[in-house]
């Protein structure tokens, strides 16, 4: 029985380019199950990452529904999509990650604190991802004393303390040497398949493409091909 | 709390990751919070000062009279048995001290001159306690017990009169009659209380000899009461005129009353407005500063706080996706800016109320404006007093300030689309 996680349909997306009218998205259908390893492929401008700031909740589509966790995500105010984000969603980003201000354990345990955890359950929490991700003994450095690598893996900490539904990345090695973003790679599978977090990653880096359980191809704001398994989509590709 | 927790920290690393801008605004807030503090104390200083002077150089803290005495200064209305007043009122918790006087305007004059005087009649030993007159006597001495005739005048009115101690001194005034009537003096002593008005006017004498010289027989012009503190002022008269004014209603006349006038009852301020208005006016001055001031800081606060904002942009964005609410981006820059605030401010009050304290110590000297400030019963060594009413005032309007230049950049941080703002370089 299928345990579908994000139910998208007919998303669209549309940007003004002085008079122009240019289709970012163009009626995207997508279901994903719990537990995938989704990578969005495409060139820049395939629209890949529109369809992840919508399936984060931070952009709206203009016509289209969306479902995450059996929550209606486009009737939610700013308020409730970012409680929204808070409670089901991890986020890795291309780069500039962290809080400058704080320390890797204290920006790992920031949205444990904004959840309301307590300080001492969150530390040890934030101190037990940082182990995961292979950073113990960076706890108290702050982001500019650490590589972009560690900064991503930090993210990735991040992303995961909060036991999220789904973690979104959006190009996450475009700031890594070769071997730093394979390592995030295998670091992030890993997890998928020992935590059963779903991951869903925007890019176009081969390195990445490589690592996907099911690739979703994108090109002018559709989906062109689904390969792989775990997700079923548009055009009667289905994954499971 | 834990939430305030995390504004606290993240609104104190941030300012701390660029120092030198914070230290740059800090010590700007810190001069103007200083120069506030001490010129506020400075301000309060002077305000006791004069509050002090006017009320104990001659005024005292509450004065009563036949009604519409203050204003006609006419003998006809006089209290005619002040004795049984003063026992009525002896009650009324706060007094130190009560005297009686006999005031009236006249001539001085001595073998080679005359001019016009302020001419007091005293009790010479309750008036000690009543105002600092004796106190000021820098030739000669105050009215010795028994000595009808003796005579101490201002040392101004003294040089325009050329008379030294034990000079023949008479003065003239009118009775209630309208008769002129006059009676000689010896002069024992000379004052200089440095306040004008005082030092060119004042002639004081035994208040027995007065009364018999001026007809009135035990009736006297004035009550004068000292109280323990400027603050029973006001609740002491209203007390002492509802006290008055309900023994002439229930008819059991105190015989305080001269053919049916009532008394009044005047605090110091009522007296003479001047002083009040003077505090008023540099109350105002004081607050117009302030304002000048805390604009002009919190001008530099707002662009500190919009060159941090929009460096952080991205930062902003990055908490928007991650869940953090706008009210709560809100309320982090606005800590922020409190924080600033109270970093200068704090800094401030220290400078500020250390130059005050050493300087309430130490005295500034103004002594080349002494006769302008004697115009103000002020003295020419100003000690700044620190109040607390003062240093809340402008905590309260930098901390009010402080918000306020916080809300622009709070505002903007908070409506930042987190989709737009992570795209920010």
């Amino acid at each position: 029985m299928s345990d579908t996680l994000i139910s998208a349909s007919g998303l669209t997306r549309y940007y003004e380019s002085g008079e122009m009218k240019v289709a970012a998205l163009a009626g995207v259908d997508l279901t994903i199950e719990r537990g995938a390893y989704v990578v969005l492929a495409g060139r820049s401008g395939s629209g890949k990452t529109t369809l992840l700031n919508m399936l984060g909740g931070l952009d709206r589509p203009d016509t289209g529904s969306l479902v995450i966790a059996g929550d209606d995500v486009l009737v939610k105010s700013t308020s409730e999509r970012a409680a929204f984000r808070l409670h089901h969603l991890g986020f890795v980003f291309q780069s500039y990650n962290l809080i400058r201000v704080l320390s890797a354990r204290e920006n790992v345990a920031y949205v444990l604190q904004l959840q309301g955890m307590e300080k001492k359950e969150r530390f040890a929490l934030a101190d037990h991802w940082m182990a995961e991700v292979g950073l113990q003994g960076f706890e108290n450095r702050r982001p500019d004393q650490m590589s972009g690598g560690q900064q991503q893996r930090v993210a990735v900490a991040r992303a995961l303390a909060s036991n999220p539904d789904l973690v979104l990345a959006d190009e996450p090695t475009a700031n890594l040497d070769s071997h730093t973003g394979e390592s995030l790679m295998a670091l992030m599978r890993r997890l998928n398949e020992q935590q059963g977090t779903t991951f869903v990653i925007a890019s176009h880096d081969p390195a990445v493409i490589a690592s996907a359980r099911t690739l979703v191809n994108m090109q002018d704001g559709q989906i062109v091909s689904v390969e792989g398994k775990d997700i079923e989509a548009v055009k009667g590709d289905t994954v499971s | 709390m834990d939430n305030l927790s995390i504004y606290l920290k993240l609104g104190w690393r941030n300012l701390w990751f660029h120092p030198l801008r914070t230290v740059l605004t800090s010590a700007a807030l810190a001069v103007g919070i200083a120069a506030l503090t001490f010129l506020s104390a400075m301000d309060d200083g002077w305000m006791q000062q004069i509050k002090t002077n006017f009320a104990l150089t001659v005024t005292g803290h509450i004065q009563i009279h036949a009604a519409g005495f203050e204003d006609s200064r006419k003998l006809s209305q006089r209290i005619e048995s002040p004795e049984q007043v003063i026992t009525s009122i002896s009650s009324e918790a706060g007094i130190q001290a009560i005297a009686q006087r006999v005031r009236v305007s006249g001539l001085a004059s001595s073998a080679g001159s005359n001019a016009g005087a302020f001419i007091y009649g005293v009790e010479p030993e309750k008036e000690k306690a009543i105002s600092r007159l004796a106190s000021f006597v820098n030739k000669g001495s105050w009215l010795p017990d028994g000595d009808e005739r003796g005579a101490v005048l201002g040392d101004v009115l003294a040089d325009r009169l050329s008379v030294a101690m034990g000079d023949k001194l008479v003065l003239m005034a009118a009775v209630p009659g309208g008769d002129i009537a006059s009676e000689v003096f010896r002069v024992r002593g000379l004052l200089h209380s440095g306040v004008m008005e005082v030092d060119d006017m004042i002639v004081i004498v035994p208040l027995k000899t007065a009364q018999h010289w001026l007809g009135l027989g035990g009736a006297v012009t004035d009550i004068v009461i000292r109280a323990d503190s400027f603050e029973q002022v006001t609740p002491m008269a209203d007390g002492i005129k509802s006290m008055l004014s309900a023994q002439v209603l229930n008819g059991t006349d105190h015989k305080g009353l001269s053919s049916g006038q009532i008394l009044e009852t005047l605090r110091w301020n009522d007296i003479d407005p001047m002083a009040e208005q003077w505090a008023d006016f540099a109350d105002a001055y004081t607050w117009i500063v302030l304002l000048i001031v805390i604009v002009v800081v919190l001008v530099e606060v707002l662009n500190t706080m919009l060159m941090s904002m929009h460096e952080r942009v991205r930062e902003f964005g990055l908490m928007g996706a991650l869940g953090v609410m706008p009210a709560q981006v809100f309320a982090m820059v606005i800590w922020e800016t409190v924080i600033l605030v109270l970093i200068g401010g704090l800094a401030g009050f220290v400078i500020g109320g250390g130059l005050s304290l050493w300087y309430g110590q130490q005295g500034i000297d103004l002594s080349q404006f002494a006769v302008a400030f004697s115009f103000m019963y002020m003295d020419p060594v100003i000690h700044p007093v620190l109040e607390l009413d003062s240093m809340l005032r402008i905590l309260g309007a930098a901390i009010i300030g402080a918000m306020i230049a916080g809300l622009i950049p709070a505002w903007k941080a908070s409506k930042l689309e987190p989709v737009h703002a992570l795209r920010e370089l």
